[in-house]
């Protein structure tokens, strides 16, 4: 045993600096190549995005083009006024702009930046940017329409979830009565069936029945109670005292007050945890939205995605411009609120 | 208790009185708890209990939408083990399972790494979440991208760098495509499952680590006998989880092949064939049938799971 802790010392003390300086390098190339595993797609599909033509990044036997330089920048119609001859791909917003539509302000930037760059050694490798495709994939797909579906379903849900499972797990959690853990379990049990098994029934009464096709509270209401959020919410209810709720009831405050006034704003970590979890869920559905929506008006963001590969055949460019619209706000969202996100993703399904 | 109750009532000499009163109390407390469970129990009588007998009753069925379902007996079932798309379908979410040790050891690989102290680690900690929380919607198209032909990411490198002649048929061959979107569900699964792992390494004791070094474990083997046994529930549950996923993996195939399921039906999946006859053929109760099966491969599934990994880390 000694001479093990000797021979650790020893071989620790050989080259302390060195190794040290090594290891973390070490550590930072992986770091680096894992970031880079995960950044490469998405900064591709935003290089993809502001291409002002679909010539190809790389090319055999010529630099890549990956690096953008302003071209034309703007915003809405018109665009014909500053577009160089032949460089850029017409338009189809061009004649609007003939007609005496509204012209939107675009500035080709190139022009002007080109004469400076143009002997930079890394003037091979740029591209001119151009912010007409997203320009493109604003006006022709509803994209704000989806974002703003997406947004009330999202929010719809969450409410009802929350509601109902705040609700539900009071009495689960802090009384005792007939049946209590029969329920308990009832529902619990609920999380071992993939809703794939309930997916054609309820499809079959949404069709039928209630007349959920097409229409926004159908993509609501079939998610209107969340066994895992009772589940979750229970455990936070839990942790509060119960003398907190004897004395209220010494008081006389009845049930609902004391479950209004007094606890909820006492689980809302747990409330925070499972709004996270259940709008996250939501927003990123794809099935039942894909099954319920025919009209184009009513799409949420994931469907609306999905088919803009349909409407815009061959332009990738656009496609591209679509799918940063959809994909970096919540990014944006989730680097704000990090840590609940976490929480809320990763953290809920843990229990 | 029972005098608190007939103080605050008024004064009854009789002892049935109290009873009385104790019993019309815990009543109130019966309706009031089941007052607060109703609406959430009303959604999962309709949404859940209801459809969960429907699935079974209607696999018995010839269901289209329109006429009403006939009882067809186990002719769906029979008709399911002579279907060869649903054993392709079938084989094809096992495959699929493949994602599950490859995300377990990648993600353990990077909890690791950002476990340590160094500077910088909660900027890549937040990259590497990052696909998480981006719809699968979003990272299948993303992925078209990049395995586009000739043009994509990764075929437009390679071929202007000379390293290939043919572009790689990534999503454009029977063979390749199913594999191509495994690649994409383990992309997206790292940085979550990973997170799963960081919190199960916070809390293996540090010194636990240092009597294994001063035994003279290299740094490897302090991993593999400090590391996995000290966050084996973790593993477990990521086991479970992430099989359970893979078995229900559906958007990045229909993202990834436009819903057609692959060329050739190459990466149809069951939940992809449930889908198909579900809801393109509105073959109702043939789905149905393939959903109970469904149901009952993922809970074998899950248990076997778990019984494998317990048994299997046992051995020490």
């Amino acid at each position: 045993m000694s001479a093990s802790i000797a021979n650790y010392r020893s071989r620790s003390r050989l080259s302390d600096r060195l190794r040290r300086w090594l290891g973390k390098t070490g550590w930072y190339l992986i770091l680096i190549l894992f970031a880079l595993l995960t950044a490469v797609p998405f900064l591709w599909t935003g290089l993809m995005s502001i291409r002002p033509n679909s010539a190809n990044v790389f090319r055999p036997n010529q630099p890549p083009e990956i690096l953008p330089y302003p071209g034309l920048i703007g915003w809405g119609a018109g665009q014909t006024t500053a577009r160089r001859e032949g460089e850029y791909t017409i338009l189809p917003w061009d004649s609007a702009a003939q007609e005496g539509a509204e012209v939107g302000w675009w500035v080709d930037y190139g022009v002007l930046l080109e004469p400076q760059i143009e002997n930079s050694p890394l003037f091979p490798y740029m591209f001119p940017a151009t912010t007409a495709n997203y320009y493109r994939v604003w006006t022709d797909v509803s994209l704000p329409r989806y974002f703003l579906n997406s947004f009330v379903v999202a929010l719809a849900v969450v409410v009802l979830q929350l509601l109902t499972s705040s609700l539900a797990a009071y009495p689960l959690a802090k009384m005792r009565f007939k049946g209590r853990d029969v329920i308990f379990y009832l529902i619990l049990s609920t999380l071992i069936f993939p809703e794939q098994l309930t997916l054609i029934p309820t499809f079959i009464m949404a069709v039928n029945l209630f007349g959920f096709t097409d229409t926004l509270h159908g993509l609501v209401i079939p998610f209107g109670a969340n066994a895992f959020g009772i589940f979750l919410l229970r455990q936070t209810y839990q942790s509060i005292p119960d003398e907190l709720i004897e004395a209220a009831r010494i008081d006389g405050a009845g049930e609902l007050r004391i479950w209004w006034q007094i606890l909820v704003p006492l689980i809302r970590p747990g409330l925070a945890t499972l709004a996270i979890f259940s709008f996250v869920g939501s927003w990123n559905s794809f099935l039942w939205p894909l099954l319920m929506l025919r009209q184009e008006e009513l799409f949420t963001l994931p469907i609306g995605l999905a088919f803009l590969e349909g409407a815009f055949t061959g332009n990738l460019r656009t496609v591209a411009a679509g799918v940063m619209v959809a994909t970096v706000p919540i990014i944006i969202v989730f680097l704000i609120f990090q840590r609940q996100f976490i929480r809320g993703l990763s953290g809920a399904v843990k229990g | 208790m029972a005098s608190l109750e007939a103080a605050e009532k008024p004064k009854r000499s009789s002892n049935a009185g109290i009873e009385e009163g104790k019993r019309r109390r815990r009543r109130m407390r019966l309706i009031t708890a089941y007052g607060f469970i109703a609406p959430a129990m009303f959604f999962f009588v309709v949404f859940l209990f209801i459809p969960l007998i429907a699935a079974v009753y209607l696999s018995f069925t010839s269901y289209d939408l329109v006429t009403a379902p006939e009882w067809v007996g186990l002719d769906n079932y029979q008709n399911l083990f002579q279907d060869p798309l649903f054993w392709r379908g079938l084989r094809n979410s096992f495959i699929y399972l493949i994602v599950t040790p490859i995300l377990i050891v990648l993600s353990i690989g990077l909890a690791i790494v950002v476990n340590r102290k160094l500077m910088g680690i909660p900027i890549f900690r937040t990259i590497y979440y990052i696909p998480a929380v981006t719809s699968v919607v979003a990272v299948g198209m993303i992925f078209e991208f990049v395995f586009a032909e000739p043009s994509g990411l990764i075929n437009g490198l390679l071929l202007s760098l000379g390293l290939i002649e043919r572009p790689i048929n990534f999503l454009t061959h029977p063979d390749s495509t199913l594999i191509s979107i495994m690649l994409v569900t383990i992309w997206r699964g790292i940085g979550f499952y990973m997170v799963i792992f960081l919190a199960a390494l916070q809390a293996v004791p540090e010194e636990l680590y240092e009597a294994a070094a001063i035994d003279g474990a290299n740094r490897f083997q302090r991993h593999l006998y400090v590391t996995v046994p000290g966050i084996r529930p973790a593993i477990i549950f990521v086991a479970v989880i992430s099989s359970i996923s893979a078995l229900k993996v559906f958007e990045e195939i229909w993202v990834m092949t436009d819903g057609s399921g692959g060329l050739l039906d190459s990466a149809l999946t069951l939940m992809f064939y449930l889908y198909r006859q579900g809801f393109i053929n509105l073959e109702l109760g043939y789905a149905s049938a393939i959903a109970v099966v469904f149901t009952i491969v993922t809970l074998i599934f899950s248990i076997a799971n778990l019984r494998f990994l317990e048994r299997g880390t046992d051995v020490r």
